[in-house]
């Protein structure tokens, strides 16, 4: 019973696998392609498929319509393409118009294809290959060929009716697989370097232009070159450079080799293979000034460089040489302050405070320029526009500093003669000289560049400060050689309460006396230097005294050539760039007390001491 | 530079894009008086104008059926009615060989012709597809530009060629642009396929008419 239900159910898979081949089989009449090889005729090939019933042959047809036609016509030629294929010569071939073609028995239409000549045009294969020798290397093992071929018979060319591209493949008669060139349209192409010592096999394949699809290929060409007598049978088989092992060995060596360099301790050699990289340099910063941290030299250097604002010139620099005057009080009545100003000897190492002489960007900034243009060392040093010098306060000391440098004894004197046709220097130059004692008032105190003061004992000992003999309108203000007075010199630092608060360094109580005594002026100062700056000419401190005491200056000091005491008038710098103002007043104080004192004040004590 | 870098970007990969550009330098450079160029090299810049303007179409049309007609089942109308059709042009090659130089070259005039207005409104038509490729749009508005270099070209040569004063008025007007502009998204695009089509189909005419001509009149039927 098993058995034969077995065998049933073979049967029955038998029989199902056999109608299912059958069903394969069967298959519908199609049309495989409509070519047209030149553009003038075209033929349609057909797969006759299965007869569903193999007793009755099908009778199939091929019609055809022209886009502008109203009725299907029958293949013209059933013969000349072939079995299942219809040929339409050139007279019924219109190249741009669409036809439709389908493929019909009886009554049944199996399959319908529309197109345009144009669009299937497949050209036959290139005909007449032939290869010559153009040369071979030196060796004889490697050759170059030119092959050359006619475009098929059928295409119309010369009249250009249809224009052909190439296609060349080639490959060793052993390889499997071709080697393209580019398709070209010119019917002759090189080979290069193929190797005498193999043969070669050629075919070629063409399409119209500008379509994508290539016709078939030609027949094989055979390239031997031993049927010329070149061959190079004798010849090793050429070993094909190791490429490959050899970058990779060479990658590694060198890893090696670094690594190695790296890690030895051999500073010399690193620095050979490895150089250091230069560090930016500043033209004019020598990068070993930086390092040792001589930051006067610094200052000075980049001041020099317009880079640097006042804040150098810390408050605390002032109290500083007040402190070293102390110390040294012989030296107070050693010169002139204006000769200790401009004395060489003290300045010389001290161009731009200090900075190197060596360093030639710097040299420029700072050259000991000329007399008449004195006190323009500011002009060298910031060759820009003069109106800058008016804003930095520390420009004008450092032009101060620079003019330290310079020759001007003579100079000086002349200061004094205020002579306003002799001067016909730069304002602000001469306002540098007047803003320099002061510092940088406008800037609160930063803590001082001690440093700075030990290279600087030279220049401490002379007098930085000139008395100021006159103000120009302008702001040109004329110097005269006066006694120094620390006291002065600190209250024109920058006294506002804002600035002892915001600090927290040291002040001197004497200066902190003065701006007590001076801010009591402040409102008065704007308009004092307003005016000072709109006239023409100098007018003296007694008209600037004048000019206080009508704004109501409690303090009608005299003007300083009246008091030998004060030699300075204070001034009070305010925040305006065009600001100068002379407070004439000359407030007494002891002195003493506060040189002694005067040592650093607290923040605390400044607190105490301020109203 | 970075503009500078950019146009030379866009230059190198246009020409690596087109594969095929137009590549003659001008001999007489514009706006040059005494200079004239021979017939020959007119018509071989024309025809090297002509192939491209006919490779340009050909892959504007390619790429559009890929990208759109696929899946709509797009298939260029049997009867697809070109405007150009009502002009009576040389279908094969004896009727491209009898045709008189003359008449030819200003049949070409007016195919050329007839195509300018149709290609200005499918460069700004195109845009307006929705995610048109950037291939796409580059090549109508090339093409478009290419039409009218070539129609320029066109007409040089006809000065040169043409004996008297002939007055050509061959030219079909293109109605076409309302079916660009459909609401119908479906419809629209089919207008804008059988346009395409019909673009390769008339690039190619002109392209083997130029052809023809050239090998005609200069080479003396030897190309």
């Amino acid at each position: 019973m098993d058995l034969r239900h077995l065998l049933f159910i073979l049967a029955l898979i038998c029989a199902n696998d056999s109608l299912s081949a059958s069903d394969d089989l069967l298959q519908r009449p199609q049309i495989s392609k409509c070519r047209s090889p030149e553009m003038e005729t075209f033929s349609c090939f057909w797969t006759a498929g299965n007869a569903y019933n193999l007793t009755v042959p099908r009778i199939l047809q091929l019609l055809y319509k022209k886009s502008n036609e109203e009725d299907w016509k029958e293949c013209p030629d059933y013969i000349t393409s072939g079995q299942n294929s219809c040929y339409f010569n050139a007279s019924y071939t219109s190249v741009w118009t669409p036809y439709c073609v389908q493929l019909a028995s009886k009554n049944e239409i199996h399959d319908k294809k529309c197109f345009s000549v144009d669009e299937i045009v497949l050209p036959d294969p290139p005909v007449h290959l032939n290869w010559t020798l153009l040369n071979t290397s030196q060796t004889g093992i490697h050759g170059d060929i030119q092959v050359r071929w006619d475009p098929p018979p059928t295409a119309d060319v010369r009249k250009g009716w249809i224009t052909l591209e190439y296609e060349l493949q080639y490959k060793e008669v052993n390889e499997t697989k071709w080697k393209e060139l580019k398709p070209r349209l010119s019917t002759v192409a090189p080979l290069y370097s193929l190797k005498t010592a193999r043969d070669y096999e050629i075919r070629i394949r063409s399409r119209q232009r500008t379509s994508e699809k290539f016709g078939e290929f030609s027949e094989i060409l055979y390239v031997s070159f031993s049927q010329l007598g070149i061959g190079c049978d004798h010849c090793t088989e050429e070993v094909e450079f190791p490429w490959f092992l050899v970058v990779v060995f060479g990658v590694c060596g060198l890893a090696v080799t670094v690594i190695s360099i790296m890690l030895s301790k051999q500073p010399r050699l690193k620095m050979l293979i490895f150089p250091p990289v230069p560090v930016p340099k500043i033209k004019g910063i020598d990068p070993d000034l930086l390092k040792k941290g001589k930051l006067d030299e610094v200052n000075s250097i980049l001041a020099c460089h317009d880079i640097y604002k006042t804040q150098l010139y810390s408050d605390d620099l002032w109290v500083e040489f007040i402190e070293l005057d102390i110390e040294d009080p012989d030296e107070k009545n050693r010169a002139s302050d204006t000769d200790r100003l401009l004395s060489e000897d003290d300045l010389k190492s001290h161009n731009c405070l200090g900075a190197k002489d060596d360093d030639s960007g710097r040299a420029s900034c700072c050259e000991p320029d000329i007399p008449e243009t004195d006190f323009s060392a500011s002009d060298t040093c910031d060759a820009t526009s003069d109106s800058d010098q008016f804003k930095k306060a520390a420009e004008k000391e450092e032009d101060l500093l620079c003019l330290d440098r310079q020759d001007n004894d003579e100079s000086l004197p002349s200061l004094a003669n205020t002579d306003p046709q002799g001067r016909h220097r730069n304002t602000q130059s001469e306002n540098s000289l007047l803003w320099a004692p002061f510092g940088d008032s406008l800037e609160s105190p930063r803590p001082s560049v001690h440093t700075q003061m030990s290279n600087q004992n030279s220049l401490t000992s002379t007098d930085f400060y000139a008395q100021v003999s006159d103000i120009t309108p302008a702001g040109r203000v004329v110097l005269s050689p006066g006694q120094k007075s620390k006291l002065g010199r600190a209250q024109r630092e920058g006294c506002t309460e804002q600035n002892f608060a915001v600090d927290n360094t040291y002040f001197c109580e004497a200066d902190v006396k003065k701006c007590i005594a001076v801010t009591s002026h402040e409102e008065n100062e704007p308009r004092v230097q307003e005016q000072g700056y709109n006239e023409d000419g100098y007018f003296t401190t007694e008209s600037l005294t004048t000019t206080v005491a009508n704004f109501g200056a409690s303090t009608a000091a005299a003007p300083s050539s009246e008091t030998p005491v004060a030699d300075y008038t204070s001034i009070h710098i305010v925040q305006s760039p065009q600001g100068l103002v002379l407070n004439a007043t000359a407030l007494p104080l002891p002195d003493k007390e506060f040189n002694v004192s005067c040592g650093y004040v607290s923040t605390d004590q400044l607190n105490k001491i301020m109203p | 530079l970075k503009t500078g870098l950019l146009l030379v970007t866009l230059l190198v990969s246009h020409m690596l894009l087109t594969k095929e550009g137009v590549t003659s330098m001008p001999i007489c450079p514009n706006g040059s008086v005494n200079c004239q160029l021979t017939l020959e090299e007119l018509f071989d810049r024309a025809v090297k104008l002509a192939t491209y303007i006919h490779f340009l179409s050909s892959e504007i049309f390619n790429e559009f059926e890929e990208r759109y007609a696929q899946g709509r089942g797009f298939i260029a109308k049997a009867v697809n009615s070109c405007h150009t059709a009502s002009l009576t042009t040389p279908e094969d090659k004896e009727q491209a060989q009898q045709i008189h130089h003359e008449d030819l070259l200003n049949l070409i005039l007016g195919v050329l012709r007839s195509w300018n207005d149709p290609l200005v409104h499918l460069a700004s038509e195109v845009q307006r597809i929705k995610e048109a490729p950037e291939t796409i749009l580059w090549k109508a508005v090339e093409i478009e530009e290419q039409n009218k270099r070539l129609l320029e070209g066109m007409e040089k040569i006809v000065g040169r060629v043409q004996s008297g004063e002939v007055e050509n008025e061959i030219y079909t007007p293109w109605d076409g642009l309302p079916s660009l502009q459909l609401a119908d998204e479906d419809s629209r695009l089919f207008a804008f396929y059988n346009l395409l089509h019909c673009l390769r189909r008339d690039s190619h005419k002109i392209d083997n008419y130029l052809k023809v001509l050239k090998c005609r009149l200069i080479h003396d039927n030897n190309c």
